[in-house]
């Protein structure tokens, strides 16, 4: 059977995690993974709500030495909870919170061990071992499970290291802004550090005020995983951050000129990754240098008839991209825009016709459509609902939806409408929406 | 009806601009959640808001403060904050 080590390097007294200015060895770690092994129940899968990026590695790894499953829930709201716990009803939760989900047991992370083990060995994982399983939500109004093998989580967090030319002697912090169950954030700040003997900041800085006291209060040189919505905040707020070796960015594209205004004020380097759930993190581009994308190591692009396809050595087979990208030979490509279902809001990608289909599901309403409306500005452009809901109100849909979808998708506004402009085979164009909402625009205008 | 401040009423003009509401400023009650079921802002919103009360008054907003959730808990609360840290 072959297997590869939880850990790209292994010593006791190299620190893992910094958590109030306190250090966490990697030898500790081990300790504690081994620790919560020996008390995990006996049950295939496992919802890691933890918020502590430690504690959620911990429970990860622990379960990992036990061969079982990290469910990543699509978002927090009680609806999607409750799908996955229904879908993997024999599963348990790992909280180090007051959050639990109903359906499942949950279990409290412990504090941690007291004092490390030197005579641990660092575990051996099956590298075809399901280890994570994140999920996208598509046209059904079920989430969609996509499975990652050990295998496939280490090539990538190599491969991205090898790209950013990350040396283990000079140990790089990570500080990251992106939660750590989300598919980035979990390679960026979970992944990447375990792999190449780097630390990690345990908390998760908001404002840039937050990200300059976590900056702070690692040693460098750091690395800031992130989003364009924070190297703006943080661009805008011109914040005095200390030395930053160099900034990733994903989620959304990073315009270039910010990425430029970035390099020069905080006097760094600025990536960005691109991937998607199905496939993982799979090309990085220096923003100020170049529009183009190049792949990771190992991954080759290829044309087909349905559109471009990927394929890395690690996954079962090639995977189309849900964007619109134009090759540019095997290693390279330009991306031109997102698909037409698929929305990013920052940084919580989502279905369209997913979110419609919840919208028309909510007791009262007839008719109901979501869209994005064109971007305007240099702020979060949201998303825009219509329905068709008489003797409703506005707040009454809103509060439903808030229990099935995550608040980054309620629309802003929700235009309650007497019906919805389909045409005669019964779709509803991007080009009758704008009209609607022009309309809906002049009359507010003219106070009617 | 709580009667509102004159600086409570500048922050909900505020709100309401830079997150692009559709509600009236004067309807905000002074007391009524920011976030959650109240006005049902979110994290980005939490972000966008910090930025614009950061070039308006030169109130750093932060989160690892003890005063942050309750800041943000209601127009009311949020001008209590940025009336005692406010540069400008």
């Amino acid at each position: 059977m072959n297997t590869a080590a939880l850990l790209g390097l292994y010593r006791t007294d190299r620190v893992l995690a910094w958590e109030n200015g306190h250090p966490i060895t990697y030898g500790h770690f081990l300790s504690d993974v081994g620790a919560l092994a020996d008390l995990l129940p006996e049950k295939p899968t496992v919802i890691n709500l933890a918020d502590n990026r430690y504690r959620f590695l911990v429970g990860f790894a622990a379960a990992l030495v036990r061969g079982q499953t990290t469910l990543l829930p699509p978002s927090r709201t009680p609806g999607a909870l409750a799908q996955i716990a229904r879908e993997y009803g024999s599963s348990y939760c790992l909280v180090d919170g007051t959050e639990q989900v109903e359906q499942l047991p949950s279990y409290q992370l412990p504090k941690g061990t007291e004092s490390p083990n030197d005579k641990l060995k660092v575990p051996q994982i099956p590298i075809d071992h399901p280890a994570l399983v994140a999920f996208t939500s598509g046209s059904t109004g079920r989430p969609h499970p996509h499975s990652k093998t050990w295998g496939s989580l280490i090539a990538v967090a190599r491969s991205t290291g090898t790209r950013l030319g990350l040396k283990t002697p000079d140990q790089m912090t990570v500080v990251a802004t992106v939660p750590h169950q989300h598919m980035y954030g979990f390679e960026a700040s979970m992944m990447l550090p375990i792999q190449h003997g780097m630390a990690f900041h345990v908390g998760r800085p908001l404002f840039p005020e937050d990200v300059r006291l976590a900056l702070a209060d690692v040693p460098s040189p750091r690395m800031l995983v992130t989003t364009p919505l924070h190297i703006r905040a943080c661009v805008t707020a011109r914040s005095r951050l200390p030395p930053v070796e160099c900034i990733l960015s994903a989620t959304a594209p990073l315009p270039s000129s910010l990425a430029k205004q970035a390099e020069t004020l905080f006097q760094t380097r600025v990536y960005e990754v691109y991937g998607f759930t199905e496939a993982g993190s799979l090309a990085t581009r220096r923003t100020v240098a170049e529009n183009t994308w190049h792949v990771l190591e190992g991954i080759t692009l290829h044309q087909e008839s349905a559109g471009c396809s990927m394929q890395a050595p690690y996954l079962r087979g090639p995977i189309l991209f849900p964007d619109l990208v134009s090759l540019q030979g095997p290693h390279r490509f330009v991306l031109h825009g997102r698909g037409t279902d698929l929305v990013n809001i920052g940084g919580h990608r989502g279905s369209l016709s997913d979110l419609s289909q919840k919208l028309n599901e909510i007791e009262g309403v007839q008719d109901g459509v979501f869209f994005l409306p064109d971007e305007t500005g240099t702020s979060v452009t949201r998303l825009i609902a219509f329905a068709v809901a008489p003797g409703k109100a506005a707040e009454h849909i809103l509060s439903a939806l808030r229990t099935v979808i995550d608040p980054m998708f309620l629309p802003r506004p929700l235009h309650l409408v007497p019906h919805l402009p389909r045409n005669e085979t019964g779709k509803l164009t991007r080009a009758a929406l704008l009209g609607l909402l022009q309309e809906l625009h002049k009359e507010e205008r003219h106070g009617t | 009806m709580s009667d509102v401040s004159p600086l409570e009423a500048e922050v909900a003009k505020l709100i309401v601009r830079t997150l692009t509401l559709k509600v009236d400023p004067a309807h905000i009650q002074p007391e009524e959640p920011l976030f959650g079921d109240g006005l049902g802002l979110d994290s980005i919103d939490a972000l966008e808001l910090s930025l614009a009360i950061s070039q308006s008054y030169g109130h750093q907003i932060r989160s690892d403060d003890p005063d942050t959730v309750a800041t943000f808990a209601s127009l009311r609360s949020l001008c209590q904050s940025i009336e005692k840290h406010r540069t400008k």
